[in-house]
């Protein structure tokens, strides 16, 4: 709907040297754009739907990037391209479906140069919000996706409110499934800030899909060794094998004692606005036997209290059926 | 023939492989300006004012196009430019300025004045009575005979409630606009056995070549010569020049390279005129780049089709009756052909012993359609291929079988007149299929389960129009030995501007690498020739090349007759040299005969040509008359008849019943398209098209917010053409190989049916992997594969375009 | 907002996202003609003048800030072999090597790819015209139809056959994934694909 589509705008371009001036830039320029790999906001850029003056390049932050052993886990930079995880091979093995929903992300060549944290961060794909639409999350005042007549295949079943748009990230509901720690950096210092905690839904704020602000940044992603070389599992469902958006993925660790489950994550993406976690659907495994029985069950209350919108009712079963294959694994992989 | 059937490396492929092909954004020239437009925001509107002022008082910004600088050629002819746009995304204006940014912030800068109109995006929603026009006089396209011929004209239609209240979930058919039938139908339905009847819809589908229509104009001496992207070189000269109402001698266009067209690029762009224009009024060079989001808006599309078929069969699966109803979605401009190619496709695929078609073409307010590929044939082959699965279940016959006994095999008749068709060889390429599938073997698969997956397998037989005839062929042999082929056809990567060429050195008995092929410049005097669309090229451009070479065979004889003595058919061509048969080192080389010609001058060196060639052909050969010994010539072979090609497809897929996710394992195409040319190149169509279809099949389609009449699928993430993980890692292909009877090389074009086999045999393996369910609408996404599978009601209506 | 029913409150709507989303004026210099520099450039903010390694050359070149590689290589330095199909990541045809690895030439800027590898296709050939073995292989096989996307399909199987010299039919589809060719001659770029790592390993 922009009347000039394909042209980035004019901005000013800064390449600080490390966080502690990328913070400083962001301190001074309030409407400063911080740019990782550039997959997201190079489409915002092109469709001139935002048009920011200063542009802050991360890319030569070295600290920035790269996985690192971290007492019983492992640190990821947020600036480590997608491809690195999915090739690294203690991550392989210790964190399998991290490496997978990194394999899963779009082409070789976003993965290249995509990063973890930028997958992360993501803005939703809502295609009347990146369309331009002045909607709620826009600013407006209506949802265009959520009328009678609205095309939203593609949007939530869980979490609305006023907005209806999805969480598109492969790698967040595998990092929320892991107990991830996100580490978060501003002028005044460092947090931590659970993965399930860090992704906000727009009745917390439905302008931001995560509780960074515009003078924090993502620096790294920790990854305790709560999970690590346990029983995991990633599927993703999606139009095309290459590029596309999940449609519904599944992300879940398990700790088993035999065929019992002891413990469990179950993380569901594309269903609600941020990556969800099963916590209800977690306490019923646990002491269950991984079985088909089992993983049915999850599955049928893992979609309680979905509401599906006019042309999205496919997720519940697609999103049921994906919890209940994720615990059957769990089972099949016991031997 | 000798050369014919054999792999060999086409002249263009150094070129592409090196990154020195250059399409049209390649070029560059010195000072050169960027055009951007300015698109309609709204789906139809009538511009009542532009103010221009603050734009063109912008340091850099050179000039505005708007629709009036352009010609009119009638309402219903689409212009680059408009001040009534009728869809969203239609361009009303153009600027050019010294840098590309510099144009779009100029373009942002344009107050235009708008007066919204009623729009339409759904055929059946604008039928009912409370629907509105798509266009301002009306709401259907329709071609009407009258006393001084045929034309086209927009009517207002309005079916009343009760149609629509009666229908209930089939097709409204309220009244029709179009009509055709021949045999006795109610006899036939009468006569059958089993009947089946059903309510489809297929989607539009944007062509989406891989390169954009960008265009660069410049201006010498008076001249425009435009870079363009088109499909034709020598048939997209007429239509710039009158598009643009610039004379046609003040053009040249030249498109070398062209990155896929489809039928999105016959004769070139709608939108040639607005670099053409902008650098005749700068005298600057002018470069209009097209976005993939442009492309989309102004690219072409396929009609979708909501469709009614009903069909009846004897026991033995002989089909005795074909009844179907189409409602078209014509998009805004001129009408579309689909509507009568998919009954005419039908009534020789099925060959039934009666058939019926009705149809209306609705106008709506989305992007403009063109052909594309199989046009019409595709949407109604993957409708009613699904059918004839179906009915082989329920009368217990085999699905290939059914298909033979259906088949059209040798004259077979097409359309309402009945006419034999020129040639099939229909039955031999199902006994090929037959044994190169191991179908009886893997039919046994249909159905079988693995884990959570079930196996499925369809076929898909497909006819499309494979050729035409009666264009001009033009070569010249020079004093160097070799032959230079011109030819008029366009280059899309299917190696027919060059597959062609060939014929030459075959009637010259003369190596490939003795012909000089040139192509892709109007200035480079190109003869008369088929429009590059349609799968014609092949059939019509080996005809017409064959005509001139042939041309060329007898004045060379004739020429050793005169120069050597004896009669002309004494002599022969072979070797390069035009020699007394029986002794291939006599008589005199072909470099010497072209020195000759040029001393005798008169037809041998196109001083004087045949009467019977097209003007066009005429200009050129003129042009290099005294270059050497002139072949030319019309081709006035026999054809036979109309000219149709076949493909059969087979699909072998997967489906996990948990997900609805669809994986092909297998896929292979069989044809009947006559000599094989250039078998690696006839395998990229089958496999290619095919891959086309899947597309067609599985997800491409548009999705339009009904309230603002504004779509989404305006990007490749969006519009989801098949990647390479979509695709079988291997495919095979086979082909039957029995020449046309009725042209000289017996070559048929095969563009256009392969997509349709492989779009019928995917959606055929669908409902075969979900055990007979019908799934009513295209494309088949994985939630309506899933929603078949747990027996939910679709998240989509059936007959709800654009959805 | 109104509700969607009357075509003037549609009038208002599209005004208002006219409006939305074209809030701020900038002025651009992606193509401004040479000698008009940086008119604008915060201090501190990069240079404009950089010298760019392509295809083993340095290249001095003037980039504005928001310019994409894929621009700067069609339009600064005459590189047209890589094309722009899509501008948006979605169609590989402006697929460059970036220190040996592949990214998409319209999605990164230029400046971020200072002091770094740039390969593209004009790069591949030997001093004296050697075709690289990736182009030998489509050469061979008469990989592609319309070609438009070949250059873009080249540089990843410039890359795979660098990376992984023993790979299968399988991984090389995987690897050229990020590619779409829309003749849809996928089987005869695997051949070519395959074709590549034949000769590549045999010499």
């Amino acid at each position: 709907m922009p009347v000039i589509n394909d042209m980035i705008p004019e901005f000013d371009l800064f390449q600080p040297a490390d966080v502690d001036g990328a913070l400083e830039l962001l301190a001074k320029h309030d409407d400063a754009w911080v740019l990782a790999g550039g997959l997201d906001t190079f489409d915002w850029f092109k469709d001139r739907a935002k048009r920011p003056d200063v542009v802050v390049d991360l890319g030569a932050i070295d600290q920035l990037r790269g996985i690192r052993e971290q007492g019983d886990g492992y640190e990821i930079g947020a600036l480590t391209p997608l491809s690195d995880i999915e090739n690294h091979e203690a991550i392989k093995a210790k964190f399998p479906m991290l490496a997978q929903a990194a394999q899963a992300v779009a082409t070789p060549q976003v993965r290249n140069q995509g990063t973890l944290g930028g997958n992360i961060v993501q803005d939703t794909r809502c295609w009347y919000y990146r369309g331009g639409w002045p909607c709620y999350r826009a600013g407006g005042n209506i949802c265009y996706a959520d009328t009678p007549t609205s095309m939203n295949r593609e949007h939530c079943i869980f979490g609305a409110s006023r907005c209806v748009a999805v969480s598109p990230s492969d790698s967040a509901p595998a990092l929320v499934a892991l107990d991830a720690m996100m580490v978060v950096r501003s002028r005044s210092g460092e947090r931590e800030v659970p993965a399930a905690d860090f992704f906000i839904g727009p009745s917390t704020d439905i302008t931001r899909m995560t509780v960074l602000n515009g003078r924090e940044l993502l620096v790294a992603i920790r990854i305790p060794s709560t999970f690590a070389g346990a029983h995991q599992y990633f599927e993703k469902v999606r139009d095309r094998n290459a590029w596309d958006f999940p449609l519904v993925n599944v992300a879940a660790a398990f700790k088993r004692n035999g065929a019992t489950i002891e413990d469990a994550r179950v993380a569901v993406g594309a269903v609600a606005p941020y990556p969800m976690r099963l916590e209800a659907v977690e306490a019923q495994l646990r002491g269950k036997n991984a079985d088909e029985a089992t993983g049915k069950s999850a599955g049928e209350l893992a979609i309680k209290g979905a509401k599906p919108l006019r042309h999205n009712g496919y997720k519940l079963p697609l999103m049921r059926n994906l919890v209940m294959r994720a615990v059957r694994d769990a089972q099949s992989a016991q031997a | 023939m000798a050369i014919f059937g054999k792999d060999y490396t086409p002249p263009d492929l150094h070129a592409k492989i090196t990154g020195r092909a250059k399409y049209a954004e390649d070029f560059r020239a010195d000072g050169m300006l960027f055009a951007k437009v300015l698109a309609s925001p709204m789906p139809h509107a009538r511009v009542r004012n532009i103010d221009a002022s603050e734009a063109l008082a912008m340091e850099g910004v050179e000039a505005i196009l708007t629709a009036d600088d352009l010609p009119d050629l009638g309402p219903l002819s689409e212009r680059a430019l408009t001040m009534e746009p009728l869809y969203e995304g239609e361009p009303i204006l153009a600027v050019a300025a010294t840098s590309e940014l510099l144009a779009a912030e100029a373009i942002e800068k344009i107050k235009i004045d708008y007066e919204p109109l009623p729009f339409a995006l759904d055929p059946l929603e604008s039928l009912k009575p409370s629907g509105s026009n798509a266009r301002v006089d009306g709401n259907t396209i329709v071609n009407e005979r009258t006393e001084e011929g045929r034309r086209t004209v927009v009517k207002e239609l309005r079916w009343s409630q009760d149609v629509f209240d009666e229908a209930g979930d089939h097709l409204p058919m309220g009244e029709h606009q179009d009509e055709w039938s021949y045999g006795d139908l109610e006899a036939g339905f009468a006569e059958a056995d089993y009947v089946i009847e059903e309510t489809l819809a297929h989607q539009s589908v944007t062509h989406h070549p891989m390169e954009p229509r960008t265009c660069m104009a410049t201006v010498q001496n008076g001249k425009v010569i435009l870079h363009a992207s088109t499909q034709s070189v020598a048939r997209t000269h007429g239509p710039a020049a009158a598009w643009s109402g610039i004379d046609g001698k003040d053009l040249v266009v030249i498109g070398e390279y062209c990155g896929g067209g489809f039928g999105s690029k016959i004769v070139g762009t709608v939108n040639m005129p607005i670099a053409a224009l902008l650098a005749k009024k700068t005298n600057r060079p002018v470069m209009h780049r097209i976005t993939r989001y442009e492309e989309t808006y102004i690219g072409r599309a396929r009609p979708g089709f909501q469709t009614w078929i009903k069909v009846g069969f004897r026991k033995d699966g002989s089909i005795t009756a074909l009844d179907m109803y189409i409602i078209q979605d014509n998009g805004p401009y001129g009408r579309q052909g689909d509507l009568s190619m998919g009954p005419t496709t039908a009534s020789l695929a099925y060959q039934p012993q009666a058939m019926r078609f009705r149809g209306v073409s609705v106008l709506t307010n989305t992007p403009p359609r063109s052909a594309q590929r199989a046009p019409g044939g595709a949407q109604i082959i993957a409708m009613i291929e699904p059918m004839m699965d179906r009915a082989a279940a329920e009368l217990g016959l085999d699905r290939l079988e059914i298909r033979r006994t259906n088949a059209p095999q040798g004259k077979a008749k097409v359309g309402p007149q009945r006419a034999e068709i020129s040639s099939a060889f229909v039955h031999e390429m199902i006994d090929q299929a037959k044994e190169k599938l191991n179908w009886d073997e893997l039919k046994t698969r249909s159905g079988q389960r693995n884990g959570s997956k079930v196996t499925g397998i369809g076929l898909g037989f497909s006819p499309f129009i494979g050729g035409v005839s009666g264009f001009d062929g033009l070569l010249v042999i020079k004093d160097d030995g070799k032959v230079h082929v011109h030819t008029g056809v366009g280059n899309l990567g299917t190696h027919s501007f060059s597959d062609t060429a060939r014929v030459a050195a075959d009637v010259l008995g003369l190596e490939w690498e003795d012909i000089n092929v040139i192509w892709g410049n109007t200035g480079k005097h190109l003869p008369w020739t088929t429009v590059q669309a349609g799968s014609m090229t092949t059939h019509a451009t080996t005809r017409a090349i064959h005509a001139a070479a042939s041309d060329a065979k007898a004045k060379l004889q004739e020429l050793a007759a005169a120069e050597l003595g004896g009669s002309a058919s004494s002599y022969d061509v072979s070797g390069g040299r035009v020699h007394p048969r029986g002794n291939r080192r006599g008589g005199m080389s072909l470099a010497s005969a072209a020195q000759k010609a040029v001393a005798r001058g008169g037809k041998f060196s196109g001083e004087e040509l045949p009467e019977n060639i097209h003007r066009m052909t005429t200009a050129s050969a003129t042009a290099l008359a005294g270059q050497g010994l002139l072949g030319v010539a019309k081709d006035e072979y026999d054809n036979g008849g109309p000219l149709w090609s076949f493909v059969l497809g087979c699909a072998e897929i997967e489906i996990d019943v948990e997900t609805g996710v669809l994986e092909m394992t297998n896929y292979t195409a069989i044809t009947d398209c006559g000599t094989v040319m250039n078998p690696r190149s006839l395998a990229a169509q089958l496999h290619g098209g095919g891959i086309q279809g899947f597309g067609l099949a599985r997800y491409q389609k548009w999705i339009y917010d009904p309230s603002w009449g504004i779509p989404f699928a305006h990007r490749f993430y969006t519009a989801r053409p098949p990647t390479i993980l979509d695709v079988p890692r291997e495919m095979a292909w086979g082909a039957v190989g029995e020449p046309d009877p009725y042209t000289p090389v017996g070559a048929k074009g095969i563009g256009e049916p392969p997509i349709g086999a492989g779009q019928a045999a995917l959606v055929s393996a669908i409902q075969d992997a979900l055990g007979g369910k019908v799934i009513r609408k295209m494309p088949v996404m994985v939630e309506n594969i899933l929603n078949a599978l747990e027996d939910r009601p679709q998240d989509t209506e059936t007959l709800t375009a654009h959805s | 907002m109104d509700e969607p029913t009357t075509s003037v409150s549609r009038r208002n709507f599209i005004k208002g996202v006219i409006a939305g989303g074209a809030t701020a004026s900038a002025s651009g210099y992606l193509f401004r003609q040479n000698g008009v520099l940086a008119q604008r450039s915060a201090p501190g903010s990069v240079e404009r003048l950089v010298t760019l390694n392509v295809n083993g050359q340095n290249r001095p070149v003037d980039i504005a800030h928001e310019e994409t590689l894929a621009m700067t290589l069609r339009y600064k330095l005459g590189l047209t072999g890589t094309k722009l199909g899509c501008d948006r990541a979605e169609c590989g045809a402006c697929t460059v090597l970036v220190d040996g690895r592949t990214h998409y030439a319209c999605s990164i800027l230029t400046h971020m790819v200072r002091g770094r590898e740039i390969k593209t296709v004009e790069g591949l050939e030997g001093p004296n015209g050697e075709l690289h073995p990736v182009q030998q292989a489509v050469m061979d096989e008469a990989g592609f139809q319309c070609a438009f996307c070949a250059p873009g399909f080249i540089m990843s199987m410039v890359a795979l056959v660098e990376d992984k010299p023993g790979f299968t039919r399988d991984e090389a589809a995987h690897a050229l994934s990020g590619h779409i060719c829309r003749c849809g001659d996928y089987n005869k770029i695997l051949n070519s694909a395959m074709r590549a790592g034949e000769i590549a390993r045999s010499t």
